[in-house]
């Protein structure tokens, strides 16, 4: 006898979570409130959750149910992006919701949590499934895991999984130091490390994009790509997180992350099948590829910078060290760009340019893939203002792909023009697109880890990025080095001119 | 061939539209129009039939399922007498800077023109997308020039519950299984809902452990004889037990409700495992009761809109759909 569930028909039913809990420690935060409990409305909204769904919230501050389901009305109100808010939906919904006061730090919180979870589990029917959501300060991961462990909560009749967000560790060993910590309680397929970045549609789409069709993947190699730009540009400046900023600094806080995790999701082999592992494997293997910098390639390779103040528009911005929270002497990086490249037969010799910054001019995320010039000038070698070809997969804030490629102007004789064919996403579906967190929230429920990182894959991004931190650790750097509103330092557009290239201007 | 409507024309018309839209869209904007197409979706209806609610839903459809919309609407004449006209649906996505547009393409046809209809549809079409063929009218199903218009859809969508012999109808629809097209009937689409409730219910390890000993499957029903929807179901209630190893008796139980509905199904198992599963119909919701626990749950609409929706999302044959309608055609006829 199967033991696969025989109504199911995968062609017209939505992917459903199954009964379940999750459990939210950080549940007065500003995550749970923007981001997890509408992404979770949300799904309820779109008949994806089961009828005995329920949400645990956990946090310090002393609560009742019902304040918790009211304090989270008004979240989900407030935070839902483009949909309709239904309040019989949230009723039923809201039914779900329980909150036991409880703080990481202590042990009889863990109890408490763990005899709430059990009760629910009797009135709800949740089969003992538990997603355990660490909405806390990352140095508090170690601690939560353990006491999830130590109250019995990691076992139970049906699936235990722990989410939680980065930063994974801050440098090599710290992540597996974290990781080793999990371990103890949780096994490694049931840890989810949550990269919202991976979510997000575009981003899936390049798998979509690269292994959907035919006529990229011959192109998607050293013969015809001649440099990669991956760019997540951020127009404001640390807005209050500047004393957390400070000890991250944007190597660590974006591209060991996220930009790591698209340059893999760009460069990756194909897999054999879209499971979790095959996918997961060909992303951590191609991190594995970067090439290590040596120490003395460091400053060819990386360029640190830090906004200084500056006037935007007719409004004073004040320079990172002047932030609040902020050290007046700070030598923590706002910018960063790094060039990596991948020693593999696919992508030998190809620069891949990743790029973070705060108070750039304008917030945009993207992957441009420059293509090589034609071998022969036929049009004459008067090309002035004509770009290469250009595929840019656009991540935010207008999802979407775009190729740029040249037309001749209309009229007589031969001018060419470069021209752009957009496909936007928003626009050529009318349809909403799931937010990032709903999407990897339903995943972890499902227990799909496509879009999660593994472990090997944070120890790869940090071994890349390890060298580049050491070396801008021991250097004094001459910060501020860019204004507010610029495009990063002019190091950074010197370290692209030295392999003859230049920074898009997106 | 007498058609007195031109398809290079028509196509003439449509490349002059796009040409004024740009235009119109550039003084007002400066972000310009996209034009977005996936498919061509082919309406066939009677010409009696509301226009403006035809128009409503294909436009609605746009915005998940851009494509060239073709609405052919039918009057019974006596005449070969063929008109279109072509315009364009647009609209600006919320939040977004550029308008999206659609185009979509009217014709009026008279039964006897029907034959012509495939030579006026082929280079209509968008080239190298699926094209489907939603037909909203039973009569127009069963004219003899049907079949070629069929023939040159990858779909075709039509509703069974609107024919008056629901064993008729199935044993006809499952013929059409043989043709190259997918076959879609919007009488199974509206139970997707039902079928959902049930499938969750056995995403539970505890209930899917005694599917096998389910013995009995009631279906209750309005009416003298059950509806083509409750065929449906119970054959695909049925195929499902089975291929879980259990060897379900088939009920059916007549009720006062409206004819032409099915309200309540049950899955009763007996024995060490025992189970009752109980969906009844409440107006808009259903209710769910398995043993003793219950729980209402709010169907989710069923407008032509949402069915359309959801098989335009289905571009291929269903296997599901087609094993269910071979299995319901075979069903004992309950009269």
């Amino acid at each position: 006898m199967s033991l696969e569930n025989p109504f199911q028909d995968p062609l017209r039913f939505e992917r459903r979570v199954p009964e379940c809990a999750v459990v939210i420690f950080g549940a007065n935060g500003d995550l749970t409130k923007r981001k997890l409990l509408p992404a979770l409305y949300r799904l309820a909204y779109e008949q994806r959750l089961s009828s005995g769904f329920a949400v645990l919230g956990v946090s310090r501050t002393p609560l009742s149910d019902d304040k918790f389901r009211e304090h989270m009305r008004e979240s989900v109100k407030q935070f839902l992006e483009d949909s309709p808010f239904d309040e019989d939906v949230w009723k039923a919904f809201a039914q779900g919701l329980f909150y036991v006061p409880g703080d990481v730090g202590d042990a009889a919180s863990f109890g408490a949590v763990a005899k709430r979870l059990e009760e629910i589990e009797a009135q709800r029917h949740t089969g003992g499934n538990a997603l355990f959501y660490l909405s806390i300060q990352p140095s508090q991961y170690q601690e939560a895991a353990a006491g999830i462990g130590a109250a019995g909560m990691a076992r139970g009749t049906g699936w235990r999984r722990i989410v939680v967000e980065k930063p994974f560790g801050h440098d090599l060993q710290s992540a597996r130091e974290l990781s080793e910590k999990l371990h103890e309680v949780f096994k490694e397929s049931d840890v989810y490390r949550i990269d919202h970045y991976l979510g997000k549609e575009t981003v899936q789409n390049i798998l979509a994009f690269r292994f959907g069709n035919g006529i990229f993947e011959p192109l998607w190699n050293r013969r015809y790509v001649n440099n990669v730009q991956i760019t997540a540009a951020e127009s404001i400046g640390v807005e209050g997180r500047g004393a957390y900023y400070q000890e991250a600094g944007a190597l660590r806080d974006m591209i060991q992350n996220h930009l790591m995790q698209v340059m893999s999701t760009v460069a990756m082999e194909p897999s054999a099948t879209f499971q979790p592992d095959a996918v997961r494997d060909e992303r951590a293997k191609l991190l594995r590829s970067i090439r290590i910098l040596k120490p003395e390639e460091v400053a060819e390779n990386a360029v640190a910078g830090q906004y200084g103040p500056s006037r935007i528009g007719g409004v004073d911005i004040p320079g990172f060290r002047q932030e609040k929270g902020v050290d007046s002497q700070s030598q923590t990086e706002t910018y960063a760009a790094v060039t990596f490249f991948v020693d593999n037969w696919r992508w030998a010799g190809v620069p891949f340019y990743l790029r973070t910054g705060k108070h750039l001019p304008k917030r945009v995320s993207e992957i441009a893939i420059q293509f090589n010039a034609a071998p022969h000038a036929v049009f004459g070698e008067d090309r002035q203002g004509v770009t290469p070809n250009l595929l840019i997969l656009r991540i935010q804030p207008e999802e979407g792909i775009s190729l740029r490629f040249l037309s001749k102007r209309p009229g007589a004789g031969m001018q060419l023009r470069t021209v752009s064919m957009d496909f936007n996403y928003g626009s050529s579906f009318g349809e909403r697109s799931p937010t990032a967190y709903e999407t990897l929230l339903l995943d972890a429920m499902i227990g799909d880890a496509t879009l999660y990182t593994r472990q090997d894959m944070v120890e790869a991004s940090w071994t890349a990025i390890e060298p580049i931190m050491t070396a801008w650790h021991n250097s004094k750097m001459a910060f501020p080095n860019y204004a507010a509103g610029d495009w990063g330092p002019k190091e950074s557009d010197a370290m692209l001119a030295r392999h003859g290239h230049a920074w898009r201007k997106p | 061939m007498t058609a007195t409507i031109q398809p290079d024309t028509i196509l003439r018309e449509l490349s002059e539209l796009w040409v004024s839209l740009g235009k119109e869209a550039a003084g007002e904007t400066s972000a310009g129009v996209l034009r977005a197409c996936a498919m061509t979706l082919v309406t066939v209806a009677e010409d009696s039939e509301d226009a403006s609610l035809i128009g409503e839903t294909v436009a609605a459809l746009m915005r998940e399922h851009p494509s060239r919309a073709i609405v052919i609407r039918f009057r019974p004449a006596a005449d070969r007498a063929l008109d279109a006209r072509v315009f364009a649906q647009c609209w600006m996505p919320f939040g977004q800077r550029r308008q999206i547009c659609c185009e979509q393409i009217e014709i009026l046809a008279s039964d006897l023109s029907l034959p012509d209809l495939p030579g006026v549809i082929v280079p209509l079409a968008a080239a190298d997308l699926p094209l489907v063929l939603w037909c909203r009218s039973a009569r127009i199903l069963g004219l003899p020039g049907f079949a070629q218009l069929a023939g040159v859809a990858q779909k075709v969508i039509f509703d069974s519950a609107v024919f008056p012999d629901p064993k008729a109808v199935l044993s006809d629809a499952a013929n059409r299984l043989r043709e190259p097209y997918a076959l879609a009937d919007l009488a199974w689409t509206r139970l997707t809902c039902w079928r959902s409730l049930v499938s969750q219910i056995f995403d539970n390890r505890s209930y899917l452990a005694s599917v096998p000993s389910i013995s009995e499957v009631r279906i209750s029903f309005g009416g003298a004889s059950p509806p083509v929807a409750a065929y449906y179901l119970a054959a695909w209630l049925l195929d499902s037990l089975e291929r879980a190893g259990a060897s379900p008796k088939l009920i059916w139980e007549a009720s006062d409700g409206d004819a032409g509905t099915f309200h309540k199904i049950a899955l009763i198992a007996h024995g060490s495992a025992e189970l009752a599963v109980r969906l009844e119909a409440q107006g808009s919701a259903v209710d769910v009761s398995v043993d003793h626990l219950t729980a209402c749950t709010k169907l989710g609409s069923a407008t032509d809109y949402d069915l359309l929706r959801e098989e335009l999302a289905i571009p291929y044959r269903d296997p599901i759909f087609e094993k269910t309608l071979m299995r319901a055609a075979r069903l004992p006829h309950l009269s």
